[in-house]
């Protein structure tokens, strides 16, 4: 027995030892890099997994162009990405520059953790970015983020499927008495005729293409007879025109694959599922989402922003900029499908037409004529999830859609305090 | 006929155990365009390694699984060691305060990780040990959970063993090492299994903790596997099936000691 | 506060040494105890220090905090989301605890009799254990759809209507609590198998002899000798089912409607989520303040029946 704890110390001052070791290399990031080089940190959820080869590229071009500046990349996935981001500015370790998207930026920039980009690098040229998308990082009238990419959402449709049951392609002027008519002949015999989730992102957007307003004044007005007609345009599409909470069954792209296997006809869905689709057997194409008394689309942006705590303002804004407005980002993500860049060079973005599936992808474009960005507020998490639970609710048949966005209304106002 | 039954239950059970792992391995083998269909869209024909080699191209895989086997490793090796220790104390070692300070040790298993993950952060970063190995490994050099498990274990030793190492003059250190450790032997190897299994599936520390990719452990890396809109299941399937395979084994080896320590510990 | 069970033992059993024996011996007993004590005192016990002191603020990890006192205690005790995040939580255990211990008890029974297949027979029922949450949720899930699961339609083989599950607020943690049950049936079997090894054989054999049919020897020799396990399952099995968290975080998400909704699952929402960190600190603590109740409960409680030889 005493060979055995021999082997057990033995194995003990191994892990000691290799323990020891490892703290040298470990510590590396905190020094500067050799040759009087600048590291600076991004962190991003967008890239991994299937972007990262696209990262590097453009992160390549930047140290191209900045030799004095290592950029060094560290992803999280997008569930877990806020859970590290807020943990590493608690503890004082905040990345140089990170991803924020449109619905918590306000968080971040009211929390005073962003650095104010249209200062720090003295140079305040902003003509490469389309102006709404650049409005949207603003807070406070200052440049908290540069907007990096965008995507918005369409409706996708099988066109096999609407030849199969004769019903015509849907068009621009859609509008969802169209879309409701045509679901209705498409479902059956396993198909689908509609897919949209029942969330608060659907909810504002429908509420905007029926005329109705989430907020105003500091207090919510979705609780109104626009917003009793969005909700239920969403709620009373379940269970008849698209399948019931228990028949998607919390699977995960449970949507995706019913439109990739052929049995959804119309698909709410973002312009990010386009690369996924390039195989399927049979033929698709997009429109502009119909609207009710009006068209909105929604958006979905994503910045870089700075950390307020970085010791390298410059060169963070420097990236910043490259990252979301350059030439080489820019065409990188036209070339990878890696949503969209909000630049203004419409040269740049005609590439985008070259691809040749879906045919109509001057939807996409057309979409940004008229978009719904989400409300935003402080808590907005919070408000999102207590919105979406109560139309969850209604689309359950558990409360009517009168009572869920009573109590939603109710919540969301003890949100804003 | 008794005999027959339980055995056919044994089986039944074990065919309702060893389903959803067969599961996980078929959606591993079925095509990425196909996964997640009922029911299974899987046939042999179709069967493919894409996820696996998929597994390997989108991740550093071996340096990931390098990182995982050695922390889990010394982590385990570190458990058992500090918790035999201390089991020793608890079960054999009489002082004032003891109770209260087993108290102290319980309490550290009831306070949920979640909270304690922001100001272990923050100690880390004053010590200046965010992102190091040091730093995923430190929450698992101790464990409350293995100080009990064996403490129950080393209780249940009979008292005249010691009480006869004793009479030959045997101070503490050999007691523990010569008398107790090998009787408890069975309580080791479940805990080698459990200490192993808690540092190789620990998640929300390292992802806080780490930055650098090279010390990427294996449940970030699959984690990193779920995009935000798309996740490739059958990549997924096939990472969840890798990771079972190291503990398996581990498990394997420790059933033999687990089993084996009646014959050898002369309790017979 | 102190969970010495037994008292008397101390007093009896510490001989009055002279002064340098009794150094040695302090020196002997610390020596035992500080590899684990130190580590556990510098990275936990500090970090429960600094959820304690985080409890008394609002903060929502990015702004400084903010001293609040005890406030999150006072709101947090009259919310009706925190009776409710109790309340699922110890409905939880209440079926979880009864049903993975029978199992893995009829299971450790089973398994420690010789029997052709025996080992790969246990390796089987660990496999659960060591299996992912995320794959065993996906999987349960799959089983347990109401349209197309496999359990709904053997249900419906019968000529019934399966419940709605998950999905249906009134059946959503039964459908946890028999997941969990499944994977952590293993965990149980293993510790209990550790504990009949340690079983003398004789003791049955004397049994036997005596006449004791199978039963009474289960009941009165075997379930006496393996309470040291059993109160470890308890206590350890209690500790984890109120910070029940994983199954519920990848299976429900704390839904439908909040049906879910357990103590832990909140925590994390709060902290990471909704960054109201403080509060989040003071759920935790008071969550602590049943644990340790219930756990020195069943200390001092064991010696009605924890049998040490």
């Amino acid at each position: 027995m005493a060979g055995s704890a021999r082997v057990v110390a033995a194995t003990l001052i191994t892990a000691l030892l290799a323990t020891a070791c490892s703290q040298g290399s470990a510590t590396r990031t905190e020094e500067p890099a050799a040759g009087g080089k600048v590291t600076l940190r991004y962190f991003t959820f967008s890239a991994a997994p299937d972007h990262v080869k696209d990262l590097d590229t453009i992160v390549a071009a930047f140290e191209k162009e900045n030799p004095t500046v290592d950029v060094q990349v560290e992803t999280a996935p997008y569930d877990q990405y806020f859970t590290k981001l807020q943990t590493s500015i608690a503890g004082q370790t905040a990345p140089d520059t990170f991803e924020l998207n449109y619905e918590n930026f306000v968080t971040y920039a009211g929390a005073g953790s962003l650095l104010d980009l249209g200062t720090a690098g003295g140079d305040t040229d902003t003509s490469g970015y389309a102006t709404e998308s650049l409005n949207a990082f603003k807070h406070d009238g200052k440049q908290f983020g540069l907007p990096a990419s965008f995507s918005t959402v369409v409706l996708l449709y099988n066109k096999d499927l609407f030849e199969k049951a004769g019903v015509a392609l849907p068009t621009a002027d859609w509008t969802w008495e169209d879309e409701k008519a045509a679901a209705e002949k498409l479902t059956g015999d396993g198909v689908f005729g509609d897919f949209q989730p029942v969330t608060f992102f659907e909810f504002y957007k429908a509420l905007k293409q029926t005329g109705g307003e989430f907020m105003a004044g500091g207090k919510s007005t979705f609780n109104s007879p626009e917003g009793i007609k969005a909700a239920k345009w969403l709620v009373e599409k379940v269970g008849k025109t698209m399948p019931t909470e228990a028949e998607i069954g919390g699977t995960a792209d449970y949507d995706t694959n019913l439109f990739k296997s052929g049995k959804l006809a119309m698909w709410h869905n973002g312009i990010w599922q386009f690369a996924g689709l390039k195989d399927v057997p049979f033929g698709w194409d997009v429109v502009v989402e119909p609207g009710d008394t009006q068209k909105a689309s929604a958006v979905f942006h994503n910045s870089v922003a700075a950390s307020a705590t970085t010791k390298h303002p410059r060169e963070a804004y420097a990236w910043a900029k490259f990252m979301s407005s350059s030439n080489v980002a820019a065409t990188t993500r036209i070339a990878s499908s890696w949503e969209l860049p909000p630049v203004s060079d419409q040269a740049v973005l005609a590439g985008y037409l070259k691809d040749p599936v879906p045919a109509n992808r001057q939807a996409v474009f057309d979409s940004l004529k008229s978009i719904a960005l989400p409300p935003v507020i402080a808590r907005q998490q919070e408000m999102q999830d207590a919105v979406t639970q109560e139309l969850t609710e209604a689309a359950a048949g558990r409360k009517s859609v009168e009572d869920a966005l009573t109590e939603a209304a109710a919540k969301v106002d003890a949100l804003l305090g | 006929m008794a005999k027959t039954l339980k055995y056919a239950l044994v089986v039944l059970g074990a065919l309702i155990m060893l389903f959803p792992f067969a599961w996980a391995v078929i959606t591993s083998l079925t095509p990425a365009g196909a996964v997640l269909q009922t029911p299974p869209d899987f046939t042999p024909d179709n069967a493919t390694l894409d996820g696996y080699t998929r597994l390997l191209e989108t991740m550093p895989f071996w340096r990931i699984m390098f990182n995982s086997l050695w922390i889990a490793v010394a982590s385990t090796v570190f458990q058992l060691v500090t918790s035999a220790m201390a089991a020793y104390a608890f079960a054999r070692l009489p002082f004032p305060g003891r109770g209260a300070l087993f108290a102290v040790y319980l309490a550290t298993l009831m306070v949920p990780l979640q909270v304690l993950v922001v100001p272990l952060f923050i100690e880390m970063r004053t010590f200046n040990l965010t992102d190091t190995y040091f730093a995923i490994l430190a929450p698992t050099i101790a464990s409350a959970f293995g100080v009990f498990l064996l403490r129950q274990a080393v209780r249940q030793v009979p008292k005249e063993f010691d009480e006869a190492a004793v009479l030959d003059g045997a101070g503490h250190f050999r007691i523990f090492t010569l008398v107790v450790l090998p009787l408890i032997r069975p309580a080791l190897a479940t805990f080698a299994i459990f200490g192993f299994m808690a540092s190789w599936n620990s998640y929300l520390w390292p992802l806080v903790i780490i930055r650098s990719p090279e010390f990427m452990t294996l449940p970030l890396g699959l984690a990193n596997l779920h995009g935000q809109f798309t996740t490739e299941w059958n990549v997924v399937m096939a990472g969840s099936v890798v990771s079972v395979v190291p503990i398996l084994i581990l498990y394997l080896f420790a059933q033999k000691h687990v089993i084996a320590s009646v014959a050898q510990s002369g309790l017979k | 506060m102190t969970l010495t069970e037994t008292p008397v033992e101390q007093v009896a059993k510490q001989p009055v040494r002279p002064p340098r024996k009794r150094l040695r011996y302090a020196l002997t007993v610390a020596v035992f105890l500080l590899p684990s004590a130190v580590p556990l005192l510098l990275f936990t016990l500090i970090p429960m220090a600094g959820s304690l002191w985080t409890s008394l603020h609002e903060w929502n990890l990015i702004t400084p905090m903010r001293w609040v006192g005890l406030d999150n205690y006072a709101d947090l005790l009259t919310s009706e989301e925190t009776h409710a995040a109790f309340g699922h939580t110890l409905y939880f255990i209440a079926g979880y605890l009864p049903l993975v211990y029978a199992g893995g008890l009829g299971l450790a029974m089973l398994l420690n009799r010789a029997m052709k297949g025996r080992d790969l027979f246990r390796a089987i029922y660990f496999l659960p254990v060591v299996t992912s949450w995320v794959v065993v949720a996906l999987l349960w899930k799959w089983l347990l759809n109401p349209a197309s699961g496999i359990v709904n339609w053997a249900i419906g083989l019968a000529g019934l209507e399966g419940p709605g599950w998950w999905t249906d607020p009134d059946w959503a943690m039964p459908s946890i609590i028999l997941a969990s049950a499944w994977k952590d049936l293993g965990f149980v079997m293993i510790i209990l198998l550790a504990g009949l090894q340690a079983i003398p054989n004789e003791y049955i054999e004397a049994a036997r002899v005596d006449g004791a049919n199978a039963w009474q020897r289960f009941r009165r020799i075997t379930l006496p000798l393996l309470s040291p396990s059993t109160f470890f399952v308890v206590v350890i099995s209690l500790i984890n089912g109120f910070q029940v968290f994983d199954q519920v975080h990848v299976m429900t998400g704390g839904g439908p409607a909040g049906a879910t909704q357990v103590v832990v699952e909140q925590v994390y929402n709060l902290t990471f989520k909704y960054g109201r960190a403080g509060e989040a600190s003071a759920l935790s603590w008071l969550l602590f303040a049943v644990v340790l109740v219930v756990t020195i409960f069943q200390v001092r409680g064991q010696r009605r029946w924890v049998n040490y030889g």
